[in-house]
């Protein structure tokens, strides 16, 4: 009886809950109805973006400064064998594509510089090193370009590219190198 | 007798008139190999009053003198030990017996006195056996100069002997030590070092004029390496070469001509060129590599380098460029010849596996010597103004620095350490 009892009061108890939980729903406002064509569109700001016609490759070189340039290092260095000043015939294909370059860049000057490896004496070395940008030179003219758009010195050994003692670092140092001195 | 008397005055006037047409012949001096060396007793300066100030004075000049002395090679000194063995020196009385008796042969008193306003050095320098004074000097010493009191006593000494004065010269160099290659100089020892150049380029290979008033030398501070003079006491500098590659400067005897290097016709050859940059002249005519001149101590020859027969030698030829003649043999790649201030010999640089040596060419003997083995590149050498020293530069030590070296190969000695130094010129 006990156990009916509690059932029963149970029930109640719930139906009840149940009633004013409905009541309260009952008492929302209802939801608002669309209003999306009330409302202006997000327009996007922007200035017109000038398109630059593309530049030539002459244009950008000349847009760049000397120092920018030979960063980017266009005309390749070339070795030289021991003692000797002679192009060898790996250098050729180097001074054909800097001779190209040159062509295609003719208002460009270049100075060539001679360098030696420790090896040699002082004062010889300063001399082969300018032998070395001498024949730099004369083959560069040999392919077409103006001596007068070479300019050469020679640094003897006084700035080794690599300041190692050994046959790496001699066969290294052992070059030409071409600066761009004006466009 | 009277033939006899005509003969005599003839020889003279013969003797007169050759010394008149070859002056060149007097100049010829000879380096006294074997000859024992003057040995000289240099006991403890005098010093008034005798504070310490004026002790530490006098002991520095001491010091500078007795190893000035022991450079030398001319003199040699009485060791300390047997100036004990004999009475203190007495400035008042001398008791040269006593000196005598402990072999020296000069007797060197110095005295230095303080009064209030100046410090005098005086020194006597007594030869023993005569028991007479031969030089006797003077100097007011200023602050900082106490090393330079003693190298004049040192070449006072050396003049009365008939010899060059070495020690108030200065040895001129290239140094790397502020940052780029420039101009410096130093005293024989390497004490001094004072920078001559101040600039952003390479200043390189520098060599004296005669009185060492003038220094010649490559700069490339006008982008290019071009020959000038610089006047380090006048603060002048004017330029010589400028076309082409202009190095290996050389001064002729009298001062008036340098004799250099330069690639301005295309290609290196030796030139001949008054110091106010009049008169040029080239000497040689071909397609190798001639450079490297030093001229002979009577102005009349210059020796050089040269690739001609296909490596570089040794060559002499007169100062006008004629009488060209190989001297070297027996290597295959010489270089940086200096002629001695005797004139009777050439030392030089050679390369035998990857090492450089220096190598002395006895132009009376034709005998080659090998002055240095240090499996090191030894190069660039100069000769002292008495030809008793050379100077080079070495990497011996790993890194590149100057030494000195005496004519037979002994006394080496490192005189740099401040950065990389190169290219020592004392003489031409």
């Amino acid at each position: 009886m006990k156990k009916f009892l509690v059932l029963f009061l149970s029930v109640i108890l719930v139906l009840s809950f149940a009633a004013s939980c409905k009541k309260k729903a009952k008492q929302l406002p209802p939801p608002p109805p669309p209003q999306a064509q009330e409302q202006p569109k997000v327009e996007k700001v922007e200035e017109p973006v000038i398109k630059e016609p593309e530049l030539t490759e002459e244009e950008i070189f000349m847009k760049k400064t000397l120092e920018e340039i030979n960063r980017e290092k266009p005309l390749a260095r070339i070795h030289f064998d021991f003692d000797k000043y002679d192009i060898r015939p790996d250098a050729v294909p180097i001074l054909e594509a800097n001779a190209r370059w040159l062509k295609k860049f003719a208002t460009v000057k270049i100075l060539i510089e001679g360098h030696c490896d420790e090896r040699g004496t002082e004062e010889y070395n300063l001399a082969l090193g300018e032998k070395r940008a001498k024949s730099t030179m004369d083959y560069l003219v040999s392919l077409g370009i103006s001596p007068d758009r070479i300019r050469i010195i020679s640094y003897g050994k006084s700035q080794p590219l690599d300041p190692g003692h050994n046959e790496e670092a001699w066969a290294k140092n052992r070059r030409a190198e071409f600066l761009i001195i004006e466009k | 007798m009277k033939k006899l008397i005509i003969f005599i005055l003839s020889f003279c006037a013969i003797a007169v008139l050759s010394t008149w047409l070859f002056p060149q012949q007097e100049i010829v001096l000879t380096i006294r190999e074997g000859v024992p060396a003057i040995s000289v007793a240099l006991p403890p300066f005098i010093c008034e009053p005798a504070s310490p100030e004026v002790q530490e004075a006098a002991s520095t000049i001491h010091q500078v003198l007795t190893s000035d002395l022991q450079y030398s090679r001319v003199f040699t000194l009485v060791s300390k030990e047997h100036l004990s063995y004999i009475r203190p020196l007495n400035p008042k009385e001398i008791f040269f017996k006593d000196w005598e008796s402990i072999q020296a042969r000069l007797l060197v008193v110095g005295e230095f006195t303080r009064s209030e306003n100046r410090s005098v050095f005086e020194v006597k320098i007594y030869d023993v056996k005569s028991q007479r004074m031969i030089l006797g000097k003077r100097y007011q010493v200023e602050p900082g100069v106490l090393r330079l009191v003693a190298h004049r006593v040192a070449d006072e000494m050396m003049k009365l002997y008939g010899e060059k004065p070495i020690f108030t010269t200065k040895i001129v160099f290239v140094s790397n030590r502020d940052g780029n290659d420039e101009l410096y100089m130093m005293d024989y020892d390497g004490a001094s070092q004072t920078r001559l150049t101040f600039n952003k380029w390479r200043d390189y290979m520098p060599a004296w004029s005669p009185e060492q008033r003038a220094i010649v030398f490559t700069s490339y501070r006008a982008g290019n390496p071009d020959l000038y003079i610089l006047y380090p006491y006048e603060g002048r500098l004017v330029p010589i070469s400028t076309r082409g590659t202009n190095f290996a400067g050389a001064f002729s005897p009298d001062g008036k001509k340098i004799a250099f290097c330069s690639t301005k016709d295309g290609n290196a050859e030796i030139y001949v060129v008054n110091v106010d940059g009049t008169g040029l002249r080239r000497l040689t005519f071909n397609s190798a590599i001639d450079t490297a001149p030093s001229w002979s101590p009577t102005g009349r020859e210059i020796v050089f380098t040269s690739d001609r027969s296909g490596t570089p030698q040794i060559y002499i030829m007169d100062a006008e460029g004629g009488n060209v003649r190989k001297v070297s043999f027996g290597g295959n790649y010489l270089d940086s010849p200096a002629w001695s201030p005797d004139g009777e010999r050439i030392v030089f640089v050679s390369r035998v596996d990857n090492f450089f040596d220096l190598y002395l060419l006895n132009l009376k003997t034709n005998k080659i010597t090998k002055l240095t083995e240090t499996g090191a590149r030894n190069e660039s050498p100069s000769w002292s103004p008495d030809g008793r020293h050379i100077v080079f530069s070495s990497n011996m030590s790993g890194t590149i620095q100057i030494y000195s070296i005496d004519y037979d190969g002994s006394n080496l000695r490192q005189l740099t350490s401040d950065g990389e130094n190169k290219l020592p010129n004392w003489t031409n």
